[in-house]
């Protein structure tokens, strides 16, 4: 019994770990999203009631930024095939539009990059290092956070976001 | 026969001259350049060695480097800074106290050692300028408080450079203000920040000027376009970076008139 408690125990704390996602505990009440993509698209956090969205602030000379992108690929085919209405939100640290365009030919994300050139989104959501990201629940709120790289196509992660589309 | 031998003896008395003429300038140089070991002796009983690039100009930087001199660049920058009279001490903390390079050790230093070695280096009637980079930046905001305590009455620590400072506490948490080492906002001299263009801490730079500036420092910040955090310490520096890390001794150099600036 105390070595199932044992088990249990620290499959808690491992997936805790795993996960890294933190409840947020700042205080930013009704995030905005206003920004371009690649093609000119305007997408809007709005827009995107109704799905979990993980709004990340990332740059091109940032390591773990561009190590993590693979594993971000993969997390929404899961989910995409889990039937979890899902959405990334990749917000480039204002860099030029130039400088995002030979980084994404190179390293092929396949979700949605925005730019903000001018740098004004990175002020509105206090963010103060790369990555940074936001787990963003269907009523558009700010539910996780996650400072650094991650695999994001790991179980535990999988599952919170699973378990957050479910709320 | 005669002429030629002649001719033969003014060519080679012509090469000797010359050649003593370059042997005595970099004898010059050398001189000019010449590192000095200082001991000096602290309040907590330890030695440290301060290594010493003199220069005849009335300012002195101290670089404030825990890095048991193995950091790239700043023996060629002192040497820099010294050729254009600023004078570079380079005490080595973490050697001092046989401390690894990690953030605890910096408050395991005796702030009272600290501002000693500013005493010292008052001693010699220059302007005095305290520099660091990354972590490093905390034990300067440290002395700099530790000298306002200690020494009250003195005025020639005119003021810090801190170069690409490090000064978070703990892991920073995407959404939420960032909190600092407890050196933050507790010393009233001026300040100067460099922070890389292409590293995501150049988005803190005001909030944490706001930080440093809460104590009654003046604080400048600058942006320096095109390179990355630690951009002297790495191994892939890109052209910018290149040009930059060659010029570390400039940067240093305008970042004493922003805060020459502030004097007047």
């Amino acid at each position: 019994m105390k070595k199932i408690a044992l088990l249990l125990l620290l499959s808690i704390t491992f997936t805790t770990h795993a996960a890294g996602l933190k409840p947020y505990s700042g205080n930013i009440k009704n995030p905005q999203v206003i920004l371009q993509d690649l093609s000119g698209k305007t997408h809007t956090l709005e827009q995107y009631k109704g799905s979990i969205v993980l709004v990340q602030f990332w740059a091109t000379y940032c390591p773990p930024c561009v190590k993590e992108m693979p594993s971000m690929n993969s997390m929404q085919d899961k989910l995409a095939k889990a039937g979890v209405p899902f959405k990334i939100l990749a917000i480039d640290m204002a860099e030029t539009r130039t400088e995002v365009e030979e980084f994404v030919k190179k390293i092929k994300p396949e979700f949605t990059i925005l730019l903000d050139e001018s740098g004004s989104s990175i002020g509105q959501w206090n963010v103060f290092a790369a990555p940074s990201n936001f787990l963003i629940d269907k009523q558009g709120q700010i539910k996780y956070t996650l400072f650094g790289g991650v695999e994001w196509d790991s179980p535990e992660i999988i599952e919170k976001i699973t378990q957050l589309s479910q709320q | 026969m005669g002429r030629m031998l002649t001719s033969l003896f003014y060519l080679y008395l012509q090469m000797f001259i010359k050649h003593t003429f370059f042997i005595i300038l970099i004898s010059i140089a050398a001189i000019t350049n010449a590192k000095e070991l200082k001991t000096i002796e602290l309040p907590s009983g330890e030695e440290t060695e301060v290594r010493i690039f003199p220069s005849k100009g009335n300012i002195l930087i101290i670089g404030f480097a825990c890095d048991n001199g193995k950091s790239k660049h700043e023996e060629a920058t002192s040497i820099s800074l010294a050729e254009d009279g600023i004078e570079v001490w380079m005490p080595d903390m973490l050697s001092t106290y046989m401390l690894p390079k990690s953030r605890s050790s910096y408050e395991e230093i005796p702030g009272e050692d600290l501002a000693h070695i500013i005493y010292e280096a008052i001693a010699t009637n220059k302007d005095v300028y305290i520099v660091g980079s990354g972590s490093d930046t905390q034990l300067l905001l440290k002395v700099a408080a530790q000298w306002k305590k200690d020494y009250p009455d003195y005025k020639n620590l005119k003021g810090a450079i801190l170069l690409f400072p490090r000064l978070n506490d703990g892991e920073p948490e995407p959404g939420v203000e960032p909190k600092y080492v407890s050196s933050v906002g507790t010393t009233t001299i001026p300040l100067m920040v460099l922070e890389g263009g292409r590293t995501p801490n150049r988005w803190g730079v005001n909030h944490l000027s706001q930080k440093l500036g809460s104590s009654g420092s003046q604080v400048i910040s600058k942006i320096v376009p095109g390179i990355r955090g630690y951009f002297f310490n790495r191994n892939d520096p890109n052209r910018t970076e290149d040009v930059v890390t060659s010029q570390l001794s400039g940067l240093v150099k305008v970042s004493l008139h922003y805060l020459q600036e502030l004097e007047k």
